[in-house]
């Protein structure tokens, strides 16, 4: 047995295996990131990996920053603000939340929904979140307070289809367009999408709207 | 009657006092079934060779050979990039982008369903070139775009809600199905 070659091999194995971490990010930013930038944007996904966070998002943040000729500095903070929204929305949504589902909850965290709406939203509906967490984004995106947002689509949340849901956030825009205050509007139109809930459960044979 | 039948139980004794002729490996293969361990004593001897420490001799160029082996083996091993859209939901739905832009020479969606290239999804001019679409297949989920007009020139869709901007241009969200 010879020592000096086991070491040496172990240390070869070792700084290939370091040298293919360190290469190993997503090709699409490869050709498309600057070195540093790249670096910078590759730990940010490897921490996001290892916290189980999904890095899809991430990837696509920067191809956007670069698409757009966004500074390097500029791209970097946008990934790792996302990262960190990731992160809220997956300690808010819960473990087994979907990419999208966070996805769509850092989106509603950046929009100004509190954490502690994103947890209500999780507990009341059964289904998938993704289509009421971004008509939740959308509502306060498009004027209405993250409060009475939130209040409305919680109210929805437990009874309403995602269509129901995508159709409530429809007609806020097209009232808030028309000239009704953003809240007034939610409000308004969250009372008339459950009337409607209620009655599509007691008659199941009433056709949907196309 | 009874001198036959006594003749034929003689003939039984002397028959069963006969020396019984056994098979010579009779014995061997009956210690060798004593000796032989179970499947128990099997396992544990199979533990104990592998948790003996052995002296393994190499040669110094037979050592790094075998490192770089080992190392090119794991370079060459594929990492797989995601697809887009792999980790959400399989199903899609063609959605249709319409964006006004008189006098345009180009205009294309690019968005994170096309890693945001502006070569990958070309937009169609109608109605004299006015008025521009492209109908996509999309998966379920929140997705960013945006408009590049004439290859410079970033426009939010107006009939989509806005996204937050991170980088100073205009983007929209558009969600598809739950």
């Amino acid at each position: 047995m010879t020592t000096i070659p086991r070491v040496s091999g172990f240390v070869l194995v070792v700084a290939l295996l370091a040298a293919r971490a360190a290469s190993a990010q997503d090709p699409r930013l490869e050709h498309r990131l600057d070195s540093t930038t790249l670096a910078a944007v590759g730990a940010l996904m490897d921490s996001a990996r290892s916290a189980g966070l999904p890095v899809e998002p991430l990837v696509q943040r920067a191809l956007e920053g670069t698409a757009k000729h966004a500074e390097p500095d500029r791209i970097i903070a946008a990934v790792r603000r996302l990262a960190g929204e990731l992160g809220v929305a997956r300690a808010s949504l819960g473990r087994e939340s979907s990419p999208a589902e966070l996805d769509a909850g850092a989106s509603a965290l950046r929009a100004g929904v509190r954490p502690e709406d994103l947890t209500l939203l999780r507990q009341r509906r059964t289904q998938s979140l993704t289509v009421a967490l971004a008509a939740l984004t959308d509502l306060v995106t498009g004027g209405v307070p993250p409060d009475s947002a939130a209040a409305a689509v919680l109210a929805l949340a437990s009874r309403a289809r995602d269509d129901q849901i995508a159709d409530f956030r429809r007609a806020v825009e097209r009232d808030i367009a028309l000239g009704a205050t953003p809240a007034a509007a939610a409000a308004v139109r969250v009372d008339a999408t459950l009337h409607e809930v209620t009655n599509a459960a007691a008659n199941p044979n009433t056709p949907r709207k196309p | 009657m009874f001198e036959h039948d006594d003749d034929t139980l003689n003939r039984m004794i002397d028959r069963l006092r006969e020396p019984v002729e056994m098979d010579p490996r009779l014995d061997a293969r009956v210690m060798t079934r004593v000796a032989s361990p179970g499947f128990g004593a099997r396992a544990a001897g199979a533990w104990e060779w592998l948790r003996r420490p052995r002296a393994v001799v190499i040669s110094p160029i037979t050592g790094l050979g075998l490192a770089a082996a080992i190392a090119l083996l794991v370079w060459f091993l594929p990492i797989r990039a995601p697809a887009r859209g792999e980790s959400m939901a399989s199903d899609v739905t063609p959605v249709q982008f319409v964006v006004v832009a008189p006098g345009a020479e180009s205009v294309s969606l690019v968005g994170d369903f096309n890693d945001w290239d502006a070569r990958l999804t070309p937009m169609r001019a109608v109605r004299d070139g006015r008025l521009w679409t492209v109908t996509i297949p999309l998966a379920a989920g929140r997705h960013r775009y945006a408009f590049l007009v004439n290859g410079a020139r970033w426009l939010a869709d107006p009939s989509a809600p806005r996204a937050q901007d991170d980088f100073g241009s205009p983007s929209s969200v558009v969600t598809v199905g739950g």
